[in-house]
């Protein structure tokens, strides 16, 4: 499958090109917001003015690529919790107005298909439509669900592939009182070496047109596997497993991009996939970034066909890239729980 | 590409803890709707609901796991008939722990089920309840995997109303494209003052039990549920019972508004469309369909109008919501079961409380009870963001 | 409150509870129809109205339809609230 456009939005600036020319925005607080592009020339008014942000930020990122784009196939997307502020809103509204009268607004809404559905109806697409809400595999579906998709379609058959996640307090709370944000306040670029507990918060959308066409493409999207539930014993058996079942070896990454999240808890796994490949073999972060969300992993695929590309020199905030990778591992997990490979290659 | 067929299934609703209660009581005709005996709200009373009879304590008890105070009512739904599908199709544990075992669930209001809770932990009112690590609409998914050890891919799906639906149509995928010998597909959701005020906030719950297809209805009754299916490889089933094929499916998108659907029915006619074309027959092979027959204005029209484009002739049809109340997320699984009981025993039950059918068109739904041979069926499923999803299955036998 | 007044105060609740960007009272004529019209507001628009006129007026519509009747325009609005108003 084929990687053939992006568009991100991001705590970065990341839908010009600020970030990808090493302008880095650093914060000093535990949440890092997107930073979003105008709306009010691609979304009418009589629409924006429903939409929460999951919905808004998931329209801001895909939008650009379906006017590039014309006649997709479909629209897959993963997030994990779709449009919470609009959920806690609505389940403030029950309990303050003991079951009354509700505004119907924040409940449609809120539910996670709500984006791909306002997709579909934005670009009068009726093709196929699915979202994929698998907590912190939710793009890792979406990525799957697309190349079955496209398993044995022509090269003209296209989908938009993507992912949203948003702060809202609420999930921020949820997450604290669960123990999953630190308690301390540390800026996002020290995040990967801070040393305590949990981590830091982030949100976005990133979005993807795939085909099977490889002509202009920004990279190849090879294979990806996930893992749940494994032993730390198991994890170099099941690396090289998969990578064997795609034809290769440890020695033939050239990058890795890092889930780290500055969870001292849970960081260990990084420093054990690392441990699997030659001590020289290079590697990056990029939670340091966005912070940890449920689908940060499509921001790392995001970054990965802009490091296949050398459209980023990476100054290394944390790790660093010598020369253009032609093929890179996305290893990403969530509290030792949930893992997963994504192997990306340029395209020539 | 590999056959898909379905060697179990498991069932739970207001009709019935096991697929078999549930066949006895589409034979003779019992509805599960009525007012609310555990559901705690202030329409408990005066609305009515197809609530499973038992309470979150019974339902732990009933699955052994009276001590996992964070399973949600979502999840032991979900694993009861988890239990049961498994069970018929002869999966062991060691079976489950292969990487060619796969699970894809689906859930809208997932662990938000608890919504008192929710709302103290999320606003940071009190202590962190139970709950606090079980809101995710994928908690479900995770708590049956982690307790089954499921060794292959895990998927949860929400497309609201047609979630099950797809979870059907990805795990045949699976199969077909070879990662997955046996997939467990399904969905479950629970009665939520979420959902309940949701749905009213919209005015289209009905005061009274739904009256899918009438020219008289008012809306739809929530129900709760879960219902999964095993679907296996030729390979896989090879020396197995099949219960059913699936044969086809199709997912397109209405593409016309967030909560209704469009009057000309433009998602559901392509959805079925694309079922018919993936199984290779013409329409009037079709011998039943389980409509979605929510019992809303909106659907039930644009549903009849939809069939009869579709089918020169409309083969029987009839909304088993009618017995259930709409089990959200797992509608569409449990009508698949429950389409899977009429093929299998040649049978059609009427869809109840249907007095005065819908006029725009000569089609009625299913009125008496009758014996007919069947061959292919199809189920349709229709949610919120314009999700339209249609299966059809066929007779192993 | 006189009936001018009710019409601002109206149109002042219209546009918070509908949110409507970049629109402000003068610009929703008092006869223009709400729906179908240059303001695009649709039938979950018309709940949000229904639960406007509770929460405000003390007015309680129980069915869309019979909402429809009334929801109109600004005027047929207006004059609706002056004859039933609870509060």
């Amino acid at each position: 499958m084929y990687l053939k456009d992006v568009y991100s939005i991001s705590p970065q600036v990341t839908h010009t090109d600020e970030f990808i020319n090493g302008n880095y925005k650093i914060y000093s607080k535990n949440i890092l917001s997107v930073i979003e592009p105008s709306y009010s020339e691609m979304i009418p008014a009589s629409l924006l003015r429903r939409m929460g942000k999951a919905v808004r930020m998931g329209i801001g990122a895909a939008l650009p690529l379906i006017e590039r784009h014309e006649k997709l196939n479909g629209i897959v997307i993963g997030t994990a919790n779709g449009g919470l502020e609009n959920c806690i809103n609505f389940l403030n509204q029950i309990i303050e107005y003991d079951e009354g009268v509700l505004t119907p607004t924040h409940f449609v809404q809120s539910t996670p298909n709500a984006l791909a559905g306002q997709l579909a109806l934005m670009s009068k697409n009726t093709g196929y439509n699915v979202t994929h809400v698998n907590g912190p595999l939710a793009f890792e579906n979406a990525i799957l669900d697309a190349m079955m998709f496209l398993e044995g379609a022509t090269n003209k058959t296209a989908l938009l592939l993507g992912a949203v996640e948003e702060i809202s307090n609420y999930n921020y709370n949820i997450d604290l009182i669960a123990g999953r944000y630190k308690s301390d306040y540390i800026d996002n670029n020290k995040l990967i070496t801070s040393q305590t507990k949990g981590s830091i918060c982030g949100e976005g959308s990133t979005m993807f047109i795939v085909s099977n066409d490889a002509n202009n493409a920004l990279a190849k999207l090879i294979n990806l596997k996930q893992i749940n539930y494994p032993n730390e014993i198991d994890l170099e058996y099941l690396l090289n497993q998969f990578l064997f079942e795609n034809d290769l070896k440890t020695e033939d990454i050239d990058l890795l991009i890092l889930g780290n999240n500055g969870d001292v808890q849970f960081d260990s796994w990084y420093t054990l996939l690392k441990s699997f490949f030659s001590s020289k073999k290079e590697y990056v972060y990029y939670k340091n970034f966005v912070g940890e969300y449920r689908t940060s992993s499509a921001f790392a695929l995001y970054f990965a066909t802009q490091l296949l590309k050398g459209r980023i020199h990476h100054k290394g905030i944390e790790g660093d890239v010598s020369s253009i990778p032609k093929i890179i591992l996305i290893y990403n997990q969530f509290e030792g729980i949930h893992h997963s490979f994504i192997l990306v290659q340029s395209v020539v | 590409m590999q056959k898909v067929f379905i060697t179990g299934m498991g069932a739970i609703s207001s009709i019935g803890s096991t697929v078999d209660e549930h066949l006895n009581s589409l034979r003779s005709g019992k509805c599960g709707i009525q007012t609310a005996k555990y559901f705690q709200s202030k329409y408990a009373q005066n609305l009515v609901f197809g609530e499973v009879p038992f309470s979150d304590e019974q339902l732990r008890q009933r699955n052994n796991v009276a001590s996992k105070k964070d399973f949600t009512r979502t999840t032991v739904l979900a694993l009861n008939a988890f239990n049961e599908a498994i069970i018929q199709a002869g999966i062991s544990l060691e079976v489950l722990k292969s990487d060619k075992t796969a699970f894809i669930s689906s859930s809208t209001v997932g662990g938000m089920c608890y919504t008192d809770e929710l709302y103290s932990d999320a606003n940071l009112k009190d202590i962190p309840s139970n709950y606090a690590r079980s809101y995710e609409g994928s908690d479900h998914t995770w708590r049956i995997t982690e307790m089954f050890e499921i060794g292959g891919i895990v998927d949860t799906i929400n497309t609201a109303c047609s979630s099950s639906a797809n979870a059907i149509y990805l795990g045949a995928r699976l199969i077909q494209t070879g990662r997955a010998d046996r997939v467990v597909v399904g969905g479950a959701d629970s009665i939520a003052k979420y959902t309940v005020n949701g749905f009213n906030s919209l005015m289209i719950l009905s005061d009274q039990a739904c009256r899918p297809f009438d020219e008289n209805r008012n809306g739809l009754s929530l129900g709760e549920g879960a219902a999964y299916l095993v679907l296996e490889s030729e390979d896989a089933a090879r020396n197995k019972f099949k219960i059913a094929e699936l044969n086809g499916f199709g997912n397109s998108n209405d593409a016309f508004h967030p909560s209704t659907i469009s009057e000309n029915a433009i998602g559901p006619i392509l959805s079925m469309e694309l079922a018919l074309q993936m199984t290779g027959i013409t329409p009037d092979l079709i011998d039943y369909i389980n409509a979605h027959g929510t019992g809303t204005l909106n659907n039930d029209l644009t549903e009849t109008l939809a069939l009869n484009t579709v089918f020169e002739n409309v083969p029987p049809y009839n909304s088993t919501k009618s017995y259930t109340g709409h089990t959200l997320a797992a509608a569409g699984s449990l009508e698949s079961i429950l389409a899977i009981l009429s093929l299998n025993n040649d049978e059609l039950y009427q869809s109840l409380r249907c007095e005065s059918p819908i006029n725009t068109h000569q089609s009625r739904p299913i009125f008496e009870f009758v014996k007919k041979n069947l061959n292919y069926v199809m189920s349709n499923s229709f949610g919120f963001g314009g999700n339209c999803t249609s299966l059809i299955f066929s007779k192993c036998i | 409150m006189d009936r001018e007044e009710v019409k601002n105060d109206f149109k002042g609740h219209l546009i918070t509870y509908l949110n409507l960007l970049d629109i402000t009272p003068d610009k929703i004529k008092d006869d223009e129809p709400l729906f179908d019209g240059d303001l695009g507001l649709d039938s979950i628009d018309s709940v949000e109205l229904i639960v406007l006129l509770d929460r405000e007026y003390g007015i309680k519509i129980n069915n869309p339809t019979e909402g429809r009747q009334i929801l109109i325009d600004v005027n047929t609005i207006v004059d609706y609230i002056l004859l039933n108003r609870t509060k």
